[in-house]
């Protein structure tokens, strides 16, 4: 047997067993249940957003045309702003500047990054002999659990409260009740200590100003906050695709961003501009006051800029990952997940031929209905379904 | 057959059938024309009436797709499967037809709406042309599984087939042909202008001719991806509600955000096309109404297979529901 039919085998016997996962179900179900009233909720409260949208679209198509020229822009920006800035042309790449800056035996807090997941980022880094800390609660859970995200957003969807009682408790080593709210404290209080003990600060980012170099990072916990903000190094993981040319647009990407993710209004929203720096002593700018003294950028490029240089794919790149086409979908409801690598659902598949090539997505390339609801909650309008199908071409004449 | 090693084999074996023979099941003329009994349709004329043979392979599916979910795409009895695959080049029998025709079942059912079809647009007063002999599968699997390159060569059989008929408008059944001829085959050089059109939109033109249909009680509408989604046909089939005097309630996603039948994924990943046919038979049986419409064989075919039969549910196709309000004297 092939190992093409291996892997269908494998891939299909796990996409069934999702579906027969009851815990699974119920968590999806009643995820995409609050995710459509709360986004339907957030769009009538600010009914401007599909507007914007369109204009996020434009700004988008705008910066996939010249994301050349807005990556040295910020690049400059950056090192301007007494930052570092880099630029990665691969996962190799990428590691190695990570791990130079990083060195080994450090601490390191991270906060959410899918580029980080399709780096595996915190393995690099452990084999490194660092020790890492997820600070997103889901993706604690995930890194005690040894597991991987569900969902983009929510990545323990999965999880009920009962299992993560159980993995707490052991981790924890004392009886840890099945109750949200202790769950919770149990862990902010665990990572305190380690914001404060760390080496390093490792954020993602969502959206990064060519003009001023800014980055932004939108969250609801605060781990983030403090990821970024009490470590003395801050490191930022970026793909080359979030770069847009000005602040302000910046500001109406991520609206958008956190609208379709269902929030009138996130917890927080971070811009950072550099190393944290002060004047309050004879005006002489000195850098590292409270907040990190070093601050790296690293741009990201593994397989976006062929992406962006084909038309028929280059919409793909617009994915401000808000996950709303994830509960859309018909298959992801019934097997969240399962239906995805690093990258999830009908989308996923298009970035995973890209990133890791279509032989790997060709599973995922197949699950796909081609229905069409995700174009419809879409704010890019990315047709998915069309660059599936002309993927799947592509795996057949491969 | 291709060997390329990326390619789930039972796509490779639906593939094969249409190119070789003009149709994913290798169905021939005489089968996907069994239906037209008493009809007297010339094979040449103005409107084309398109089958493609797609509600003819609906008795073949689910038996198929039962014993599919039985054999492991990946082992050996699949395997087996292909090689005798290979027997269709000396005796011309494929063996899917085998096994899956030795257990069909409603094939009367699902033949006699193209009957049905035909039926009502003639009386509605439509002079339509049915080509028996040379009327092939529309190539619509071809394009959403991705054999874009064997696409080039069947476009020009389509548009071959279609051009004998002299038609300036094809009347397609299926939404997923209609998406091929209105959407697809316009990129290709040489493929014939046509006007297309939907049974849904020919059925609505005309509405006003039909006589009122009597119902119990209200009926739910489920709208198919492709005719809501792609080809923005929903409101046409509230209008022809409307107009036979049949009330309807919707489901908590319809038109533009309906939820899919499970259809497309039957052949490779049977069990959970299964599970969201389930899925959607609840959405629709939620609303209480104890019949469902669609305009779609292969909603009509996952969401037959996902009823529950505890809570039992008609599903009809429009065109079954329509006959029944159409003056006519042939009992089928």
């Amino acid at each position: 047997m092939s190992n093409f039919k291996k892997e269908l085998a494998e891939y299909t016997k796990n996409l069934n067993k999702a579906t027969q996962d009851e815990n699974l179900t119920r968590a999806v179900t009643r995820a995409v249940k609050s995710y459509r009233q709360n986004v339907e909720a957030a769009m009538s409260q600010y009914p401007h957003t599909p507007a914007l949208a369109e204009e996020v679209r434009t700004i988008k198509d705008y910066s996939m045309a010249n994301n050349k020229e807005l990556l040295e822009r910020a690049m400059q920006a950056i090192e301007s702003n007494h930052g570092q800035a880099f630029y990665a042309e691969d996962r190799e790449a990428a590691m190695n500047i990570v791990k130079k800056i990083v060195g080994q035996g450090k601490i390191i807090v991270k906060g959410k990054s899918m580029l980080a997941e399709e780096l595996n980022l915190r393995e690099a880094l452990q084999e490194e002999g660092n020790e890492v800390w997820e600070t997103d609660l889901g993706e604690f859970i995930l890194q005690l659990k040894n597991d991987r995200p569900m969902h983009i957003l929510a990545p323990s969807i999965h999880v009920p409260r009962e299992q993560v009682a159980e993995i707490f408790s052991k981790f924890f080593q004392k009886e840890i009740p099945a109750d949200i709210a202790e769950e919770v404290s149990v862990v902010r209080e665990f990572l305190r200590e380690k914001y404060f003990a760390a080496d390093v600060g490792i954020s993602g980012a969502n959206v990064v100003a060519a003009d001023t170099g800014q980055i932004v990072i939108i969250e609801n916990e605060g781990n983030v906050r403090l990821c970024t903000g009490v470590p003395p190094v801050h490191i930022v993981i970026v793909g080359i695709e979030k770069l847009v040319p000005t602040f302000q647009d910046a500001m109406k990407v991520s609206e958008v961003t956190w609208r379709y993710a269902n929030y009138g209004a996130p917890g927080y929203v971070n811009i950072i501009s550099g190393p944290s720096r002060t004047g309050d002593i004879e005006k002489v700018i000195t850098y590292g006051a409270h907040g990190p003294k070093e601050f790296y950028v690293i741009f990201v490029n593994n397989g976006r800029q062929a992406m962006m240089s084909d038309e028929n794919y280059r919409q793909a790149l617009h994915c401000l990952r808000c996950g709303g086409c994830m509960y859309e979908c018909p298959v992801f409801q019934v097997t969240a997940g399962h239906y995805g690598r690093t990258y999830l659902s009908g989308i996923g598949s298009v970035w995973t031929s890209f990133v890791e090539g279509v032989e790997s997505a060709a599973p995922m390339l197949y699950t796909c209905l081609r229905c069409g609801r995700c174009v419809e909650r879409c704010p890019m309008q990315i047709d998915v379904p069309k660059m599936v199908g002309r993927l799947r071409s592509e795996v057949v004449s491969d | 057959m291709t060997t390329n090693k990326h390619i789930p084999p039972v796509l490779e074996l639906i593939r094969d059938n249409i190119i070789k023979y003009g149709n994913p099941l290798a169905l021939n003329h005489r089968q996907n024309s069994s239906w037209i009994k008493d009809l007297d349709l010339p094979a040449k004329g103005e409107i084309l009436f398109y089958t493609g043979g797609e509600y003819q392979l609906l008795p073949y599916l689910e038996p198929l797709l039962k014993t599919m979910t039985y054999i492991d795409p990946a082992g050996r009895t699949f395997s087996l499967l292909m090689g005798a695959r290979k027997l269709v080049n000396f005796i011309g029998i494929a063996p899917e037809k085998i096994f899956a025709g030795m257990l069909a079942k409603d094939k009367d059912r699902y033949n006699s709406i193209n009957y049905k079809a035909a039926y009502i647009l003639k009386k509605l007063g439509y002079d339509l042309c049915y080509d028996a002999q040379g009327e092939i599968y529309s190539g619509a699997l071809l394009y959403e599984l991705g054999f874009w390159q064997d696409l080039q060569s069947y476009a020009v059989r389509v548009g071959q087939a279609i051009r004998k008929t002299q038609a300036k408008t094809v009347v397609c059944l299926s939404p997923h042909a209609a998406e091929m001829f209105k959407h697809v085959y316009p990129q290709f050089n040489e493929f014939p202008e046509l006007e297309v059109k939907t049974f849904v939109e020919l059925v609505w033109e005309k509405r006003d001719k039909l006589s009122p249909i009597p119902v119990d009680s209200p009926v739910v509408v489920h709208d198919s991806c492709r005719l809501a989604r792609d080809l923005g046909i929903s409101k046409e089939i509230r209008d022809i509600l409307d107009s036979v005097g049949v009330s309807y309630v919707e489901p908590i996603r319809n038109k533009e955000w309906t939820t899919c039948c499970g259809g497309p994924g039957k052949m490779l990943f049977p069990e959970i096309s299964k599970i969201i046919a389930k899925r959607r038979v609840i959405e629709l049986t939620d609303t209480g109404a104890s019949k469902a419409l669609l305009a779609c064989p292969y909603c009509l075919s996952s969401l037959q297979g996902g009823l529950n039969p505890d809570k039992p549910m008609v599903i009809e196709d429009l065109v079954e529901f329509i006959y029944r309000g159409v003056n006519h004297n042939v009992e089928l």
